[in-house]
């Protein structure tokens, strides 16, 4: 049962207002270490600088979107491993399955609740204390 | 009366929780709005616009969170449809309507919605061109997506209901039309 603190996460959207709410479920959740980036290559050169554990990030970026940058991280051995949960809209059907091939954890659909989101990250780390 | 545009007219309704993006010249979009809010965004130098119409949650404490973050969401979209449709985020504008307190004595649900989306563009860094927001009279608003333009009728009901609540950016022509353009 991992502790919430202990799980550093990045928050990808290019929507301020998108991650700030991201970041306040997360703190409420327990989360302390939490990053934020606006677009797929901005999360690339943070996480260069240091992985996280926990990648949030959503679809529909400019630059680098969503799809992109998780195979950015697959196919980056330092951050190959690291837990990455993909934000969609709900007629994303087809996203989600290609998501899936290129190795997501799970996906959560806006607009969602703390509970949501909670649910999903236990999912991927199982109970969080 | 005349129309200022040529092409045949196609006049599009947008009903709350649904959102409709247009480059096309003929296409115009209207809604009628209480406490609702619609946000109509343009890109000048791609042509295309869009609108939406919402509403958020009541404006207590807790529920402020969930109205922050459907409102994110009815926002997401319609951007996200923007920029598919060939706009730069950089480069779009805004004008936004709505919000009106319909009854005396509930909690003032437009309010808060009007209170929402002054801060969702302020914080996203999306100019606000034109407002149309509270008052105690429902409106019914056109935009044409294409060229941005927008106009504006107070709907609410008799003469002493649209003295209450005149539109605050400009006034009103005497056919009480407001040009926003």
């Amino acid at each position: 049962m991992p502790a919430a603190s202990t799980i550093s996460v990045l928050v990808v959207d290019d929507q301020l207002t998108m991650r700030s709410l991201i970041r306040n479920g997360l703190q409420q959740l327990g989360f302390t270490d939490i990053r934020e980036a606006s677009d797929g290559e901005e999360a690339l050169r943070v996480l260069v600088q240091r992985p996280v554990r926990l990648v949030l990030s959503d679809y529909n970026m400019p630059k680098l979107d969503g799809l992109n940058l998780l195979r950015a991280i697959r196919s980056h051995p330092p951050t190959k491993g690291l837990a990455f949960i993909m934000l969609t809209g709900r007629a994303d059907s087809e996203l989600v399955q290609r998501a899936a091939q290129y190795g997501v954890n799970n996906y959560l659909v806006k607009p969602f609740t703390v509970a949501i989101l909670r649910q999903k990250i236990e999912q991927v780390f199982g109970a969080l204390t | 009366m005349t129309n200022s545009t040529t092409a045949p007219q196609k006049k599009i309704h947008v009903i709350q929780g649904e959102h409709y993006i247009s480059g096309e010249d003929e296409v115009m979009l209207s809604t009628v709005l209480g406490s609702c809010v619609a946000a109509c965004l343009h890109d000048p130098k791609a042509k295309v616009g869009g609108m939406n119409h919402f509403l958020l949650a009541e404006s207590d404490n807790h529920a402020d969170a969930d109205a922050v973050r459907y409102g994110a969401y009815a926002m997401e979209v319609l951007i996200n449809g923007l920029l598919k449709k060939g706009a730069d985020r950089k480069r779009l504008q805004a004008k936004v309507f709505g919000g009106a307190r319909m009854f005396d004595g509930l909690s003032d649900v437009g309010g808060g919605n009007a209170r929402f989306i002054r801060k969702f563009l302020a914080d996203e860094g999306i100019p606000l061109l034109s407002e149309s927001l509270g008052g105690t009279a429902a409106r019914r608003v056109e935009f044409w997506p294409s060229s941005g333009r927008a106009r504006l009728r107070f709907t609410g009901g008799s003469d002493v209901e649209e003295r209450r609540a005149p539109p605050r950016p400009v006034k009103p022509a005497d056919d009480g039309n407001v040009e926003l353009f």
